[in-house]
């Protein structure tokens, strides 16, 4: 049984079109990631399976239910636009959440400080809300949205704004319920998070489904056409780029990529390149999602301005790699 | 329904558990009373008992012996309690209230009252020594008939009429230093003769002469009004004594009658009480709008601190927006009526501290109560829907303005309608939407009956307008708690209510 289900769904803000005719099914049980440049309609299409928002034309089902409105206890769902009170006390927060979402009352205390003891908070209960940090509160947020344990849970950008050790703490807490069985569709326009964690990527662009599959088939899609070579000795790039069959040569941290012409295969590129330069290390360049991202994005980018816009992104979000 | 009221525990706490609430609820109550007990204090601080003397000029012979008689110790102390005690009979008239008498010996007459049983006369005499200033020390000099007026009134430039008592270095007045004050001139008489006897070519009809009076500069304007009505006093006492008429009889003869004043009504005769009687109602009608627009002000503030600190949609994923929109209206509502029962309760134990309780009835307390429902219902949605469609406070005003010019509408309309509280216009004036509950308060608690068909069709007016403006705001606040960015005018919330 799919867990959502969306048919036809469109959407439009004024003159805007937000979500154009978007179609996809979440399985029970898995975890999908939902990713777009910013502006894609990923938020859009979030609030209108959480009945936050209305479709114009078009069908959802969640829970087997046609809204979530009428299954909101089953539903945990941590918005992009999420806030504390700032003067109310942790504790009391996720007290007055849990009650709610009709936790138990007997429940209730034993959820709230198992779960500030899990995220390392537990002595933050007593302070107010704005004594935190914005990381913090994002957890404290993240727990807001899953203290009811719920079948679905729907994370809208969980990972924006936390540091490294948040950032795996979170992505940990994600696991771990997901191994519990526990449907998450989450987004995020950070592509290494997507890729560490999904069983399944939906990209969304211009409020268009434009890929719809597991990450690495998605990788296999796109053929690899670079060669990653580190040599032994230092060695001119211009050496590089005079060889046959290569297009161009980019210098990256410690070595050169080496792309092929498009009538070279990868793979007799890698053998020329073994038997010309001596080589501590020397292989194929996998496609990360990021460069799936941009290739797909660029393909409808307009201006130069928004291409320069979206490289940017892109290296941002693959310095962004390294930490997590 | 457990939703709703576990937003609405948590809306009543939010704003009852801060110390700005308390303090709030606290700080009128106490201004005012130290309004009502500091203030009178502070304008009684008289100036030093003015002590000196008044120098008459009287060529009658007739007027100098009566006045010096008359600001005798004796005679100027009765005085003052005189004034005191008809002071304290107004009160007692306009209030219910009975003051003790200082004049009276023993235990006060009026024992049945706690009040005044509780102020032993000494008490009383010291208050109104506090109340009316000490008594002022004055000696009557007469002068003789032919004293040059004009010499004379050159010495009043030397006096200081507002004098500290002299006092010697251990603090003990300075008797000597006093006497000298006492000398001092304060005011010239100067009474011709025609001013008592006729001149002899005069008509019976004709009017008699008038006096001249000096006073010195900053002498205490009630000293010199005393002055005056004394001579006055003694003027015409001396015409009547002149006449071979017996001036006690005289006196007692035109002493003006006083008059029971009564109103007739169907329950039988009542005092009349024209002050209580605006006061009442006044008073009902400002504790209904004060504790609406309390509770409505928190409202508004609450919805916009949800919507900016974005914790709007957390709780939205929780909850419909309706069951948030009559949780937040309930719990701020609760916050109202914990006001108008704080305060009316205040006020009732005041009254019962005053023996005035019968001033209100109870049923017109239910009526407030049934009336600040409707009256915080109309608010509250249109503070929920106002607060839902702007993110900043800021942002609230340009539509609060109008709103707000409309609800202060009622404290407008006070005076007229206590006026005339069963007059076309006050009649009007309940069934207009908005505003009638304000005005029914008013009407209600004041002293006429008001039509119990007027009453019914007020309420129910009120109920629709409550239905209609929940649910046009339950609309407004569905579309707006999520809206950010360029704040919404009345036209964009009028579509977002055929939208939504």
């Amino acid at each position: 049984m799919s867990a959502i289900q969306l048919t036809n769904l469109t959407k439009t803000f004024g003159t805007k079109l937000a979500v154009d005719n978007l179609n996809f099914a979440v399985e029970e049980g898995s975890l999908i990631g939902l990713i777009g440049p910013n502006g894609a309609g990923k938020t859009t299409t979030i609030r209108m399976i959480m009945s936050i928002i209305f479709p114009d034309s078009g069908q959802i089902s969640v829970l087997g239910k046609a809204s979530a409105g009428e299954s909101k206890d089953l539903i945990g769902y941590l918005p992009e636009e999420r806030g504390v009170y700032k003067k109310m006390k942790v504790g009391a927060f996720l007290t007055y959440i849990a009650r709610l979402k009709n936790v138990p009352e007997s429940e209730v205390s034993r959820r709230v400080n198992g779960w500030l003891e899990r995220v390392a908070l537990a002595d933050t209960a007593k302070k107010r809300c704005e004594e935190l940090s914005k990381g913090m509160q994002q957890k404290v947020q993240f727990i807001a949205s899953v203290i009811h344990q719920p079948r679905l849970v729907i994370l809208d950008e969980p990972f924006s704004g936390l540091d490294p050790v948040n950032s795996r703490l979170l992505r940990s807490l994600v696991h771990d319920l997901h191994t519990q069985g526990t449907t998450i569709i989450f987004s995020t326009h950070q592509m290494s998070q997507a890729e560490a964690l999904c069983d399944r990527i939906v990209m969304i662009h211009q409020g268009k489904k434009v890929l719809d599959d597991t990450p690495s088939r998605i990788r296999n899609q796109f053929d690899p056409r670079a060669v990653f070579i580190e040599p032994v000795d230092a060695i001119p790039e211009q050496a590089l780029a005079a060889l046959p069959g290569v297009d161009r040569v980019r210098e990256v941290g410690g070595g050169f990529e080496v792309f092929a012409k498009d009538s070279e295969p990868a793979s007799t590129m890698l053998a020329r390149l073994a038997a010309a330069v001596p080589a501590t290390r020397l292989e194929v360049v996998r496609p990360s999602l990021e460069d799936v991202f941009i290739d797909i994005v660029k393909g409808s980018a307009s201006s130069d301005e928004e291409l320069a816009e979206l490289e940017a992104l892109a290296r941002g979000s693959r310095s962004d790699t390294s930490g997590d | 329904m457990r939703k709703i009221f576990t937003i609405a525990v948590r809306e009543f706490l939010a704003v009852v558990a801060t110390k700005g609430f308390v303090l709030g609820l606290l700080i009128p109550p106490v201004i005012m009373a130290v309004m009502v007990t500091l203030l009178p204090r502070l304008m009684n601080q008289k100036p030093p008992t003015v002590v000196g003397s008044i120098a008459i000029i009287d060529q009658s012979g007739l007027v100098a012996p009566r006045l010096t008689d008359a600001f005798s110790k004796d005679q100027m102390e009765k005085r003052r309690a005189d004034k005191f005690r008809e002071a304290s009979a107004e009160v007692t008239k306009r209030t219910g209230v009975a003051l003790p008498d200082p004049t009276k010996g023993g235990p006060d007459a009026n024992a049945a009252n706690p009040m005044a049983a509780a102020m032993n006369n000494p008490i009383a005499k010291a208050q109104m020594e506090q109340a009316m200033g000490a008594v002022p020390e004055l000696t009557v000099v007469t002068l003789p008939a032919d004293t040059n007026a004009d010499a004379t009134k050159t010495q009043l430039l030397d006096a200081n009429p507002r004098a500290a008592l002299p006092l010697k270095d251990d603090g003990t007045p300075d008797e000597t230093k006093i006497a000298t004050l006492r000398k001092q001139k304060l005011m010239l008489l100067v009474i011709p003769r025609e001013t008592v006897v006729r001149a002899a070519d005069a008509k019976e009809t004709d009017n008699f002469a008038g006096y001249q009076l000096f006073t010195a500069p900053r002498l205490d304007p009630e000293v010199t009004a005393d002055i005056r009505d004394q001579a006055n006093r003694a003027i015409i006492d001396a015409r009547l004594a002149s006449n071979q008429l017996d001036v006690d009889k005289v006196r007692s003869l035109v002493e003006r009658p006083t008059a029971d004043q009564q109103v007739v009504t169907a329950a039988g005769e009542r005092k009349q009480n024209e002050a209580a009687a605006m006061l009442v109602p006044g008073a009902f009608m400002f504790l209904l709008w004060m504790s609406v627009f309390v509770a409505g002000q928190y409202l508004l503030t609450s919805t916009i601190e949800e919507k900016s600190s974005r914790v709007m949609e957390v709780l939205l994923s929780a909850t419909s927006p309706l069951e948030l929109m009559v949780g937040k209206i309930i719990g701020k509502g609760a916050v109202g009526l914990l006001v108008l029962v704080l305060y009316a309760g205040a006020g009732i134990l005041a009254l019962i501290a005053a023996t005035m309780l019968d001033l209100i009835a109870w049923q017109n307390v239910v009526f407030l109560l049934v009336y600040f429902v409707i009256a915080y219902f109309i608010v509250a949605s249109l503070m929920a829907a106002i607060g839902a469609a702007v993110t900043e406070l800021a942002e609230a005003q340009a539509l609060m303005t109008p709103i707000n010019l409309v609800l202060m509408i009622p404290m407008l309309l006070w005076l007229p309608i206590m006026r005339n509280p069963n007059g076309t216009f006050a009649q009007v004036c309940s069934f207009v939407p908005l505003i009638n509950p304000f005005v029914m308060v008013l009407r209600i608690s004041g002293p006429e009956q008001i039509p119990g068909w007027q009453i019914a069709a007020s309420i129910f007016i009120g109920v629709l307008t409550v239905v209609a403006l929940v649910w046009a705001s339950a609309k407004i606040f569905r579309v707006g708690v999520l809206m950010y960015g360029k704040p919404p005018n009345f036209s964009t919330l009028l579509r977002w209510v055929r939208m939504a």
